[in-house]
């Protein structure tokens, strides 16, 4: 169906060389309206939310989710899906706390070693799904049971002695902003760049456009895959050892449900579930509505029975609203 | 839109997989199931003797059925190249709603969740086939719903006030065999009977195997869909019940896992995820398979997690099959 050459066509959305043309897109005017509209509404109404603290927290807060979407963009960006994302940043995770042991010279290296954790996973993740042709979705679902399994066998309660100084990795502030905030804003800058600038952002869009198409346009189709499955492992990984600066233990119920935050993340934000359309800019928008949302839960003490509840409607409300076919 | 338009075909076509080496992986993706049942019972004959003691059969053999019913479902969903994610939150919600609400047996009540799980499968397969959202997505934003809706609902209390009706599909037995077992035997013979010797069978196939020459070819396509979700639903709500009445009592934890199951047992079973291929039988084969290895973790004393782990590996190596298969096949 969607074998036509406009799939392979740049985005819309991408800049020409030298242009910093910002990618003026309904569902993207959309959702930031709607942050803005969700954030000055829930600003008027509560003083505890509009306090300053509270809105670095708001920023903070969305660090973990945006890692796990950042990664889920770049997979269904690329017509695949990863439903793994959560786990394989509690397992990645949950070996580096076991590792630990107060350690801090050990901080630097198990970083790698979550990291690299992750990435492994995510190869893992891409090697099948391009080299037996198997539905994505169904292999990542799968490795979900795999990896709570296995997480389960590492630890059935909280593990692990942090040493403090690896939780400055989540206090640390830079004047009136926490470092990991910064660096956050930095990390989604370089995404957008690498999706709308360079060949292997090029490449995601035409592969989840037409893997056909793309293929006889001689872009590398299982290289690209395999190496959004491996970026979504790895920006997983990162998630989970954040979390793990924040909380100071391995907890083997951490990061769970983000995995369905992070596509209903990427859906918010405009991006065809189906690949080749959308931008990450959008899934930033999606990111931080979930972050305010769940910041004004807090705040007004929403019982969690209704939270999800309200989860659910969004994205129900989400997926009837969603884009049908692939030309614009 | 074939490979044929490019003068490039023929030769890529030539060094293609041998027709010997296609035959066999479909081979594998029809037979995986059975032979796998086999060589795990034998397997268990040997090194896990307690597997064969009469108690345990029969626990086998309900749980069994209730993941029978579920993958049956599964499959027809999977006929139509769907999915159904929503199967473990209505399979809850329906016993909840029957059991929290009654002591004997209540027409109303049962209705109420009938109508529940067939709301809930129209609402599948009308985003799925008018809306054309990728069903994953379609059902599960329902599972997040439903799951929420039952939350609300129970506030996470277990119950345990199952009706008598229900405790005799759950535990009683007719013979030596158990009604849950007779009750998955007779929705199989159904589901058969219908795909095989009816016309709203042979739509379904039609519909999975090529979705627009099944339209031109004069079947509702998107009725049939529709269809299919709903009998997955009820299917989901029926095992719930079985279930239910089996255990004794409600809780959150009830029907977990038979998201990730429903879809290994019908997809070892020879079911392709791209759709028009798959039978009854094979999806009990299916069922059968993962019930026995998820009960003989717990016979041979193994960490209660590993089942994760081994329902996990069971979809991926199946999958891996049926992708392989999909794909050879499809060329």
């Amino acid at each position: 169906v969607a074998g036509t050459a406009s799939a392979i066509a740049p985005p819309a959305a991408a800049p020409r060389l030298g242009g910093w043309r910002l990618p003026i897109d309904g569902s993207i005017v959309f959702i930031y309206a709607l942050v803005l509209l969700v954030g000055v509404g829930a600003g008027m109404y509560s003083e505890r939310f509009r306090d300053p603290n509270n809105l670095t927290n708001v920023l903070r807060q969305t660090i973990v989710l945006g890692l796990l979407a950042i990664g889920q963009s770049l997979v269904i960006l690329a017509g695949g899906i990863d439903m793994s994302v959560a786990l394989i940043a509690r397992l990645s995770t949950l070996v580096v706390a076991v590792l630990f042991g107060n350690n801090e010279a050990l901080i630097v290296p198990l970083l790698a070693v979550g990291l690299a954790i992750g990435a492994a996973l995510g190869l893992i993740n891409g090697f099948i799904i391009t080299r037996v042709y198997a539905s994505p979705f169904i292999v990542t679902f799968g490795m979900f049971s795999i990896l709570s399994g296995i997480s389960l066998a590492i630890a059935s309660g909280p593990v692990g002695k942090i040493p403090p100084a690896y939780l400055t990795l989540y206090d640390a502030s830079l004047g009136p902003l926490p470092v990991s905030v910064v660096v956050m804003a930095l990390i989604w800058g370089v995404v957008w760049m690498v999706t709308t600038r360079t060949r292997f952002g090029r490449a995601l869009f035409a592969v989840g456009g037409s893997q056909r198409v793309a293929r006889l346009s001689a872009i590398n189709v299982p290289r690209t895959l395999i190496g959004a499955y491996v970026l979504s492992g790895l920006f997983a990984a990162a998630g989970g050892l954040f979390i793990l600066a924040r909380t100071g233990v391995g907890d083997p119920k951490m990061a769970e449900g983000l995995d369905f935050q992070s596509i209903v993340a990427v859906a918010l934000g405009g991006m065809s579930l189906s690949g080749g359309r959308g931008s990450i800019l959008g899934t930033l928008g999606g990111v931080l509505l979930l972050g305010v949302v769940a910041n004004m839960f807090n705040i007004l003490q929403v019982d969690s029975f209704f939270q999800q509840l309200i989860l659910g409607l969004v994205v129900l409300i989400t997926v009837a609203t969603y884009r049908t076919g692939k030309t614009t | 839109v074939s490979a044929a338009a490019f003068p490039s075909a023929r030769v890529l076509r030539s060094t293609g997989p041998s027709p010997a080496f296609v035959r066999a992986v479909d081979l594998a993706g029809q037979w995986a199931a059975p032979v796998a049942l086999l060589v795990v019972l034998l397997a268990a004959a040997v090194f896990v003797p307690k597997f064969y003691e009469p108690g345990n059969l029969t626990v086998v053999a309900i749980q069994a059925a209730v993941l029978g019913i579920v993958a049956v479902g599964q499959m027809l969903v999977l006929l139509v190249a769907g999915l159904d994610l929503s199967v473990n939150a209505v399979l809850g919600l329906g016993a909840v709603i029957v059991i929290s609400n009654q002591q004997g047996f209540s027409v109303v009540t049962v209705l109420e969740a009938l109508a529940i799980a067939v709301g809930v499968g129209l609402a599948n397969g009308l985003l799925v086939a008018w809306r054309k959202v990728p069903p994953f997505i379609a059902t599960f934003g329902m599972l997040i719903f439903v799951g929420g809706a039952r939350l609300a609902y129970t506030h996470g209390q277990a119950s345990g006030n199952v009706p008598g009706w229900l405790r005799v599909v759950g535990i009683g037995q007719l013979g030596p065999l158990p009604n849950a077992t007779l009750t998955w035997l007779v929705i199989l013979a159904l589901t058969g009977g219908i795909l095989l010797f009816t016309r709203y069978g042979r739509w379904i196939y039609a519909v999975g195997a090529n979705y627009e020459a099944a339209r031109y070819a004069g079947v509702p396509t998107r009725e049939v869909v529709v269809a299919c979700y709903v009998a997955c639903s009820v299917l989901a709500l029926v095992a719930g019940l079985v279930l239910s009445g089996y255990i004794g009592y409600v809780d959150q934890r009830l029907g977990t896992d038979f998201n990730v199951n429903s879809i290994a047992a019908a997809i070892v079973g020879g079911t392709t995820f791209s759709g028009g291929r798959g039978n009854p039988l094979g999806t009990a084969a299916g069922a059968i398979l993962l019930s026995v290895l998820l009960d003989l973790v717990v016979v041979a004393g193994i960490p209660i997690n590993w089942q994760l782990a081994v329902q996990g590996l069971v979809l991926v190596l199946a999958t891996a099959i049926q992708g392989m298969r999909g794909h050879l096949l499809g060329r």
